[in-house]
């Protein structure tokens, strides 16, 4: 289309900006982080070669190997969770109403707000008289209640259920229609039962737990998972369920409606749909959404350096944040040490990336 | 194949089976939105919560309510009134001098506990600032207070709380409001106009106070004959307490209590002269105003604010023409080493963690003197995300919009600016929001390179409140400085919704 060598000056021209600051701020930057981790650099010093040492030195700190368990702990969980809760909540969204709209937009506030708004918001909700510890109280004290309503709910439905079957019509055990009916109903016990003073709430004293403290979960005696580690999650799955779930979405339009059909026309529950049409078919963009999930919780920082001295550092200390923390050392900044734990940091991303994209190849390419 | 033909079933079973079908596709969709409500209330339920809980005395109240008087339209109209009263008006409430303000408090003291009245005096209230306390005068030293019964059904009796606050002059004349300039040998101030006039203290009352007022304290002046009276210093709030006898207890006043302490019997008014601003939205107020900077008189949260707008523009203009620049000659042109970019500058960039970057980056900003917006701006200029999206939608478009360009015998650059860039509209807005989005929420590098106060970003500054604030439990502050903080993109969200919901999508899609 154009003369060959005028295309390439232009593109040149063209890319120019971005590859002057893609080699300044990032080609330029990432060798002299190699470069550092080999040296005794400590931001004051002229850097001196020192060869692997602060590797050694790096892995053999208590405050990395608790930041790696952590941030592997953590990607794992939190890509886990919310690759699954967003999958659930697009099929669930993937329906035709009205509204659908305004649902999808309303789900999306949290992956808009920044890290740190909601962050802020959720170190309010789970303090130790937060709203997150009110709730259970709630939960603990309405808890017959609930149960009597959820027996209530089942019993009703298994009659209606068999009645129905009875006269002939197919019924399934998650009738929709019945189930209203049993809720209904199964209300309508709860209430009496409350009025004839079976049931009722309980006193129970408030929930009084602490989050953002030294605790753990443990396995065997070894330390797995902190609890303001497990807050973050909660939190992190809570903001990006709402953009996964798009991405979803977006693949659930591209699988033909024949499938399902076809699936309906054999007998399949909506769970066997789920399983043995939706879930291959999504496998593109699942891929997609693990690799992406993978990268973003390896590189974990704002919620702990948000959280800061609300928390123990041990229990939520990552690896973005050990790196950041020996930067900004006071004293003598170990820089060496923090640009040796980057190198590893992106050594363990980039293997997540390849492992994936080697053992488990989307289908779409 | 007769033989297999089912008999027809009699008409009124099938329509019963229709009913039944039909009445099962609505309870399903009855669930459903039944569901898409709960998980609603579940998105957006903090952000509620901490929106109303922003508007509370006490943001930490426990067990927590939803129903605030801060939103009621009767305390909002007492809030106006009690404003009004003070003599800063309805919205910016405040006591002004020679104003006063009346409280009605009425306690209940049942048979065998005492009958004396409750006690009532303002208290001292200092903001805690971010940087420096800066100590502002208090209506206590200045107001009296006094308390009447006027009069009582039952166990119940009701009492006037009466806060006057002389003015310090006696001078008439046109009334003026500044703020006192830098401590001298004599006092200034500046008025509302950017004037700076000396200050003449003529009554004994006025030359009493004069060594307890600061710089930065709001005063009213009387000018008369050229010459400025001292009227007394603003106070924005007017903290009250009143203490009731052991055994009686507060039936109910002009504005409920903020805090109750001991046993419920003291209990603390914030501000008896809120305005509507000082009452429901007290703690976004105290967000711009307790955040002075103690060099400049400035709020550091406005500042904040604008610094976010700033970097956030930046961004989006840098990455506007540089993106679309780049992502143009990836997807078009035809040149050596197109692929090595692609890879190596576009996605593996966006692989490797900041992190990584950290330690280079901000040698090289500090060797330059760049520690501020401008080197932030410069560390993230051309987005290599932004790249990536302007590729794929320049692959999308027709070829032949360029060939016919090329046949009319324009260049690369004309063919670029004059016919390409203006079909781009769609995809540079998606970039210019997802731009703004990033550059607003950005937390990691401006953390890193900002190391002034004065030069935060938005998010920077709140990480602060929460370490100076979080440890006190004034939410709060935290709460509505976080609020205040999402309300830009909330509003570009509303309007460029289907941007937001396009561009990350399709990505996922084709990527």
């Amino acid at each position: 289309m154009f003369r060959r060598g005028q295309s390439t000056t232009t593109a040149y021209l063209f890319l120019a900006p971005f590859l002057i600051s893609t080699a300044i701020f990032f080609f330029y930057a990432f060798a002299r982080a190699i470069y550092y981790s080999f040296t005794d650099f400590n931001l004051f010093n002229s850097p001196q070669l020192i060869g692997v040492q602060p590797y050694t030195q790096v892995v053999a700190d208590p405050s990395f190997q608790r930041a790696l368990t952590n941030s592997l702990i953590f990607a794992v969980v939190t890509t886990t969770l919310q690759t699954i809760f967003a999958l659930l909540m697009a099929v669930a969204l993937n329906n035709k109403l009205r509204g659908m709209a305004f649902f999808r937009s309303a789900w999306y506030m949290p992956s808009i707000t920044s890290s740190v708004v909601i962050t802020l918001i959720f170190l309010w909700l789970f303090q130790r008289r937060g709203i997150a510890n009110y709730l259970i109280t709630q939960w603990q004290t309405y808890q017959p209640l609930i149960l009597t309503f959820l027996i209530g709910l089942v019993v009703a439905q298994v009659i209606q259920v068999l009645l129905e079957r009875r006269s002939g019509l197919p019924a399934r055990w998650t009738d929709p229609a019945l189930a209203a009916v049993s809720a209904l109903a199964s209300l309508v016990v709860t209430a009496g039962l409350v009025w004839a003073g079976v049931t009722g709430p309980r006193e129970v004293a408030p929930f009084d737990y602490q989050y953002f403290a030294d605790k753990w979960i443990t396995v065997g005696g070894v330390q797995i998972l902190s609890i303001p580690l497990l807050v973050v999650i909660i939190q992190n799955t809570f903001t990006t369920v709402p953009t996964l779930m798009l991405f979803f979405l977006a693949g659930l339009q591209n699988i033909p409606g024949a499938l399902y059909e076809a699936a309906d026309i054999d007998g399949a529950t909506p769970f066997q749909k789920l399983m043995n049409v939706t879930v291959p078919n999504l496998r593109p963009v699942t891929f997609y959404v693990i690799t992406v999930g993978l990268i973003g919780t390896m590189q974990m920082f704002d919620q702990v350096a948000v959280i800061g001295s609300a928390a123990p550092q041990d229990t939520l200390i990552t690896l973005a944040f050990y790196v950041y923390t020996n930067t900004f050392k006071a004293g003598a900044a170990p820089v060496n040490l923090a640009a040796a734990a980057a190198i590893i940091l992106a050594l363990l991303i980039l293997a997540m990336v390849f492992v994936q994209r080697r053992f488990f190849p989307s289908e779409a390419r | 194949m007769t033989v297999l033909q089912a008999p027809n079933a009699p008409t009124p079973v099938v329509r019963a089976d229709d009913r039944w079908l039909a009445r099962r596709r609505w309870a399903r969709a009855g669930w459903l939105y039944a569901f898409m409500l709960v998980m609603s209330l579940f998105f957006l339920g903090p952000f509620l919560m901490g929106l109303l809980s922003s508007m509370k005395d006490d943001p930490n109240e426990y067990p927590p309510r939803l129903a605030i008087p801060q939103l009621t339209p009767q305390y909002l109209g007492r809030a106006y009134n009690l404003g009004v009263q003070g003599g800063g008006g309805g919205w910016n409430g405040g006591l002004y001098p020679g104003h006063t303000v009346t409280f009605d408090v009425s306690v209940r003291s049942p048979q065998g506990a005492p009958q004396d009245p409750p006690s009532a005096a303002l208290f001292p209230y200092q903001p805690v600032s971010l940087v420096s306390i800066a100590r502002y005068a208090q209506a206590k030293d200045f107001a009296q207070v006094t308390l009447t019964p006027t009069g009582g059904v039952g166990d119940v009796r009701s009492y006037r709380v009466t806060v006057r606050y002389p003015a310090l002059t006696r001078q008439t004349g046109r009334v003026v409001t500044g703020q006192l300039t830098a401590p001298t040998d004599t006092l200034s101030a500046k008025l509302d106009n950017g004037q700076v006039v000396p200050v003449t203290l003529d009554t004994p009352e006025a030359q009493a106070v004069q060594y307890t007022l600061v710089q930065y304290q709001p005063v009213e002046l009387v000018e008369n004959g050229g010459r400025y009276y001292l009227r007394g210093p603003i106070f924005q709030r007017t903290p009250l307490q009143v203490d009731v006898r052991r055994g009686q207890s507060l039936e109910s006043s002009t504005l409920p209590p903020s805090d109750r302490q001991n046993f419920g019997r003291s209990l603390a008014y914030r501000n008896v002269t809120p305005g509507i601003l000082g009452y429901t939205f007290n703690n976004y107020r105290r967000a711009f105003n307790e955040t002075t900077n103690p060099a400049t008189g400035r709020s550091l949260f406005f500042t904040w604010v604008l610094n976010s707008f700033l970097y956030a523009f930046l961004r989006v203009v840098a990455a506007v023409v540089f993106c679309s620049l780049a992502g143009y000659a990836l997807a078009r042109l035809d040149f050596p080493g197109k692929n090595l970019i692609f890879f190596g500058a576009v996605l593996f960039a966006q692989m490797v963690p900041s992190q990584v970057n950290l330690i280079s980056n901000y040698v090289l900003l500090k060797d330059l003197n760049l520690l501020n917006i401008w080197g932030l701006w410069f560390n993230g200029l051309v987005a290599a995300g932004g790249v990536f999206l302007m590729k794929q939608f320049f692959e999308g478009m027709p070829r032949e919009l360029e060939e016919s360009a090329s046949i009319d015998g324009a260049g690369p650059f004309t063919t670029f600016w004059r016919v390409m860039l203006p079909q781009a509209g769609p995809a540079l807005i998606a970039l210019a929001i997802t731009q703004f989005q990033g550059a607003w929420n950005d937390f990691f590098w401006p953390l890193v390179i900002l190391r002034d106060n004065t030069n935060f970003t938005l998010t920077v500054g709140l990480s602060n409140f929460r370490e100076l604030y979080g440890g006190q439990g004034d939410y709060g502050l935290i709460l509505a400085g976080a609020i205040l903080s999402a309300i830009p993109v909330i509003i570009v969200f509303v309007i460029f919704q289907r941007y937001f919901v396009d561009t990350g999508a399709d990505s996922a899609v084709k990527g």
